[in-house]
């Protein structure tokens, strides 16, 4: 909503600054999100007349002009093709910085010099666009700044208003609010309307069938009019609030919807077959074109306005083609009506065409001002358009809409805002705004306010609270603290756990990621899954911003990779990173998918940052195992089972694992299947993991107990054993665990070794095994006992030989 | 023999101020106090002496005895501070070379912001709750007072999966889950992921949210202005100066929008601020009676307050990012950064 400085001036004399202005509406809950200085350091555009115009000698589509600016007389060339010698022009002299940075400098076009540009509208801030440059009314003082002699020195208020303000919506209502603020009175426009002595009530007549949907509905008869354009005060206000001057009806029509926001529409009257109005619902897959051309697929709820043989507007949003005012049009029927907003707004989203109208219906018009505007835009085009109007006005009124009536107790004010306010006080706020209060016959403290009918929103006690709070300045009351009730409320154990395992993985050195959680249903296809996955089971969404955001995702891998590569395009090559978040997994018989957590973490690159003093090895598959190791450890997560392979075909066959606790699979680890490398464009070996944290949590283990420390020194024996390749080392521990030997403290493989001196298809294992009592000190004969035991096993259950 | 005492004690004490390192010292000792050693050999040959003579000779030979000890101990200790200083002036390297590190993580922003809003409000008294992405229009919308085809509702675009099924566009519909599960009071903030179809320099399809509300006897719109300034001074620092004015929510009446004095510009006019040296962080009100009756809490004994903020919003403020889709990019000299 826009709204100028000037024109506020006309419904209330204020002396606010433009900068006061706006922060005394953004504090009274119309924001101001933007102000414009029209006219702001251009002094320097100038009237001026043009001596002589004449063609460019090389060039067709130019002009030079001779400019006189009352001192001196210079040459311009100007593009535009509206103007012609005698004009007066508004002329922006050299070293004028137009809006948009635009700066004049002396120039030569093809060879003509030209000092300073002839403007357009547009060009100097006051139109959105501009068809050739601005001829100005003859009279102008030649050499003025065209502001400032144009009147045009204004501010413009763009307002960002929430949907509850629908009385705001235009420059009368906004007065009404800087009338309260500032203790001025608000002067409504008088339209000072004459009629003629033709009888309007016998040339036409209105018919209201659904007066569910349009409680009122007034029309004035405006004869004999001109069609033509409007005059430069009414193209300028409606340029400088955002719309298209089209013709001084139409613009009339515009003009008041701002003015007193409520819209109007002109129908041309003797294109009305039988010249009359009947209000009614569409009828079912009926079809309407409506004044932008379009045709329209009504039904049955779709509100109407029709003549005696059809539809010609779409009520509230858009007139139609069939009754358009025309340039040959020479009586108009001139509609002001009250409208369903549920029903405007209904019709109006279905068809997708949202208007200035359907905009201030669907928040709800005030009904009240049907006749004062219908009369104030008759009386103006019979002026700007020489008709008569016609005696009367058609107004059927059959569904009355009364002024609410809201008990307000002060006491309950003074409570939720946290203010002491006298019942006076809260009155005369109201009041100022023009809700008018009565006290309560039976109760002093309580007042009756009548809620005028241009506020639709204030419908309870509460609404007026706000309004009293607004008015009396929210910067007003008090800040305090609440004294409410004690209660533990420590972090529920799963956001608790999700932080730790958060902390874990930045220790060990992963930044963490988030993406987006919609992706595209081809997402799963370029990570190969199966055709029945069940990860290809996905929440579609139905209107979706693009076909990559289309689905919801099922599973956190393709985005990491998609990460990963756009990392390694702008070279950061050393990659650790995690996602945690969940998946949304479709539940039968659910209408909510599960939102499952899950930990994603991939790493490529080097192991350690680069450094002189630092081994840059490659990362590996037991790099992200060890993350995983640490990561069960902290949750206490015990009896996990690594188990080669995984069913996931976007790993390395040969390098990945599925982990297992019992029965439950926790997820999955491997380097990334080379032939994906390619498809997700990453040039390096990735390692990643996709773990269920959800699962992790359900096994996460309490706090064993402490355990006593020795006191007693250890004995380690270090033990190398030749085993067949084969063997994976899983079943040495499995071994070892069955043994439960006495004293055996810990037992660290140290080193697996597989190349000279080891035969072929055998690897060496190098073990340290570390003994130690609870109770003594340990001899060597009582470890190399134990130890012996240790490897005898070995030998006989793997083969092992100890080298 | 007293003599010769003496004159052992004079070559030691000669002796020992020539010695230049510690090898030389002990093999000198010995050569006085050793087992075959000048003095040892005196010790061994009292025998001789008389019964009146021993104990006096006796005594001299032990205290001549001590003090060479002492006085080779003082030379060892003197040798080896030298050899300390000769050490330590020798032995250096380049502290300017970069120490050895391991890899960082870091914690994403909007991560690292949530977590110091959730403490903030912890240390207020305030819970934490959690409610699903994939949300019930009702929940969403309905309960929170935004009927359908309410205008309201075209203030948030809305993905839906399904006519009554959206994803949240707010994590208010927390609000209706913990109050439907629980009787007043309560005092608890929902943060979470939020979406909304909008994309564009400023606007992100996802994004972050943090809800807040409070409900128990007596609260006034007072108490939300306390609560939520001190939240300004403790996210932005004491004394940023905050300003509550009117706005409109459905689920909210009165409605209050709370901007922050401009942290690039401190309130003098920007183009961050729009030339208002205020800006925007969060939108509250007072708990509208329908959202009550809605969860059968009762308006005329509980009133309460509810807050929600975008976390991104906050944290290019807190952080000065400039640009929101850095966010969700995930560059790595972004990320490294928090």
């Amino acid at each position: 909503m826009k709204v100028t400085l000037n024109w506020l001036r006309e419904y209330v004399d204020f002396d606010f600054s433009a900068e006061e202005l706006a922060h005394r509406l953004t504090m009274t809950g119309l924001e101001v999100d933007a102000m414009e200085k029209l006219g702001e350091g251009l002094d320097s555009v100038i009237v001026a007349r043009l001596a002589d115009v004449r063609p460019h000698p090389d060039a067709d589509r130019l002009t030079v002009c001779t400019v006189e600016t009352g001192r001196d007389t210079c040459q311009v060339v100007c593009g535009a093709t509206n103007h012609k010698t005698g004009d007066l022009v508004a002329l922006a002299r050299v070293g004028t910085v137009l809006p948009g940075d635009f700066k004049i400098k002396k120039s030569k076009i093809r060879g003509q010099e030209s000092q300073g540009m002839l403007c357009s509208a547009s060009e100097l801030g006051l139109a959105e666009e501009a068809a050739g440059i601005l001829i100005l009314p003859a009279g102008l003082p030649l050499g003025k700044p065209f502001f400032e002699a144009s009147g045009l020195k204004d501010v413009l208020f763009e307002l960002g208003l929430t949907p509850n303000r629908p009385d705001c919506l235009s420059a009368v209502g906004v007065a009404r609010e800087v009338a309260a603020m500032s203790g001025q009175p608000l002067q409504l426009p008088d339209s000072g309307i004459k009629e003629s002595d033709h009888e309007a009530g016998s040339r036409s007549s209105v018919v209201i069938e659904d007066a569910d949907l349009c409680p009122r509905y007034a029309a004035r008869l405006i004869e004999g009019v001109t069609i033509g354009p409007s005059p430069d005060w009414l193209v300028r206000r409606v340029e400088a609030v955002g719309m298209r001057s089209i013709n001084n009806v139409v613009d009339v029509t515009n003009f008041v919807m701002m003015e007193l926001g409520h819209p109007l529409h002109a129908f041309d009257f003797n294109r009305l077959r039988e010249q009359r109005i009947v209000v009614r619902r569409a009828e079912q897959g009926e079809q309407f074109t409506t004044l932008d051309g379009q045709i329209r697929q009504l039904q049955a709820d779709d509100l109407m306005i029709c003549d005696g043989a059809g539809p010609v507007a779409l009520a509230g949003i858009m007139g139609g083609l069939n009754s358009e005012v025309e340039e040959k049009t020479a009586d108009i029927l001139l509609e002001s009506a009250y409208f369903n907003p549920t029903a405007i707004r209904r019709t109006s989203k279905r068809l997708g065409l949202h208007t200035e109208s359907s905009h201030r219906f669907e928040r709800g018009a005030d009904v009240d001002m049907v006749p004062m505007a219908l009369d104030r835009a008759a009386a103006l085009i019979a002026e700007l358009a020489d008709g008569h109007v016609a005696r009367g006005m058609l107004d059927e009124y059959p569904r009355t809409i009364p002024r609410r009536v809201i008990g307000l107790s002060v006491a309950r004010c003074s409570q939720l805002l946290g203010i002491e306010i006298a019942l006076a006080e809260v009155r005369e706020l109201l009041g100022s705004i023009g809700l008018t209060g009565e006290v309560d016959n039976g109760d002093p403290g309580q007042l009756q306010i009548t809620v005028p009918n241009y506020r639709p929103d204030l419908e309870r006690e509460v609404d007026l609270i706000e309004e009293v709070a607004r008015l009396y300045g929210y910067d007003q009351i008090p800040a305090s603290m609440p004294s409410s009730r004690l209660a533990c409320q420590r972090l529920p154990r799963h956001l608790a756990l999700e932080q730790a395992v958060r902390d874990l993985m930045i220790g060990d050195g992963f930044a963490e990621v988030i993406n987006y959680s919609f992706v595209a249903a081809e997402a799963l296809d370029k990570l190969g899954l199966a055709a029945d996955d069940p990860r290809r089971a996905h929440v579609p969404i139905l209107n979706p911003l693009s076909e990559d955001q289309a689905v919801m995702r099922t599973t956190l891998v393709p985005g990491l990779l998609e990460t990963a590569a756009g990392n390694l395009a702008y070279r950061n090559e050393d990659l650790a990173l995690f996602e945690l978040r969940p998946v949304f997994l479709p539940q039968t018989g659910e209408e909510l998918p599960r939102e499952a957590l899950r930990l994603v973490a991939l790493m490529s690159g080097r192991r350690d940052p680069e450094g002189w003093a630092q081994v840059s090895e490659a990362c590996d598959f037991f790099d992200l195992k060890g993350c995983v190791e640490d990561l069960l450890n902290m949750l206490r997560v015990t009896e996990v089972r690594w188990q080669a392979s995984t069913s996931d075909s976007f790993y390395h066959p040969g390098k990945s694992a599925s982990l297992f606790a019992g029965e439950t699979l926790l997820g999955t680890l491997g380097e990334l299947h080379p032939g994906l490398n390619q498809v997700f464009d990453l040039s390096r070996r990735v390692i990643l993991c996709d773990l269920d944290l959800e699962a992790a949590f359900r096994l996460t283990g309490e706090f064993p107990g402490f355990r006593p420390l020795s006191r007693f020194p250890d004995i380690a024996r270090d033990s190398a054993l030749l085993v067949e390749d084969e063997i994976p080392f899983r079943r040495v521990l499995d071994v070892l665990q069955r043994m439960q030997l006495k004293d055996l403290e810990d037992i660290v493989l140290f080193d697996v070794y597989r190349g000279e001196g080891v035969p072929a298809g055998k690897k060496s294992l190098a073990i340290r095994a570390r003994y130690r009592s609870l109770e003594r000190t340990l001899t060597d004969e009582m470890i190399q006992k134990q130890h012996d035991k240790l490897i005898k096993i070995l030998e006989k259950e793997l083969g092992a030989v100890l080298r | 023999m007293k003599q010769k005492l003496a004159e052992i004690e004079q070559t030691a004490t000669e002796v020992a101020r020539t010695l230049s390192s510690e090898a030389e010292l002990q093999q000198e000792k010995a050569r006085f106090l050793g087992r075959k050693g000048e003095l040892t050999a005196i010790m061994k040959g009292m025998g001789r002496l008389s019964a009146e003579e021993r104990p006096q000779v006796g005594a001299l030979a032990n205290q001549v005895k001590e003090r060479i000890e002492a006085l080779f101990g003082r030379r060892q200790e003197e040798l080896r501070r030298q050899e300390l200083d000769r050490r330590l002036s020798t032995e250096k390297i380049d502290v300017t070379l970069p120490g050895r590190r391991s890899r960082m993580g870091s914690k994403h922003p909007i991560t690292k912001i949530t977590e110091e809003i959730i403490d903030i409000f912890a240390s207020l008294g305030f819970g934490v709750a959690e409610g699903p992405e994939v949300e019930k229009d009702f929940y969403n919308f309905e309960a929170l007072n935004i009927p359908k085809d309410h205008p309201a509702r075209d203030m948030q675009d809305t993905f839906y999966i399904s006519d009554e099924v959206v994803l949240r566009t707010h994590t208010s519909p927390v609000q209706i889950r913990t109050m439907l599960q629980q009787p007043p009071p309560v005092r608890v903030i929902a943060p979470g992921t939020v979406y909304r179809r909008d994309s564009d320099l400023t606007h992100s399809p996802m994004f972050h949210q943090v809800e807040g509300f409070l409900v128990d006897r007596d609260i006034t719109f007072g108490d939300l202005k306390g609560i939520l300034t001190t939240f300004v001074d403790e996210c932005f620092g004491k004394g940023t100066g905050v300003r509550f004015r009117p706005s409109f929510f459905p689920f909210t009446e009165p409605s209050a929008e709370v901007d922050i004095a401009c942290v690039i510009c401190g309130g003098s006019g920007c183009r961050v601020c729009k030339q208002s040296g205020w800006l925007e962080i969060l939108g509250s009100g007072m708990i509208d009676p329908e959202v009550f009756k809605a969860v059968g809490y009762d308006p005329q004994v509980y009133s309460g307050f509810a807050f929600g903020m975008g976390l991104e919003r906050i944290a290019m403020l807190k952080y000065g990012v400039n640009d929101l889709r850095l966010f969700f990019e995930n560059d790595l000299r972004f990320l490294q950064q928090f």
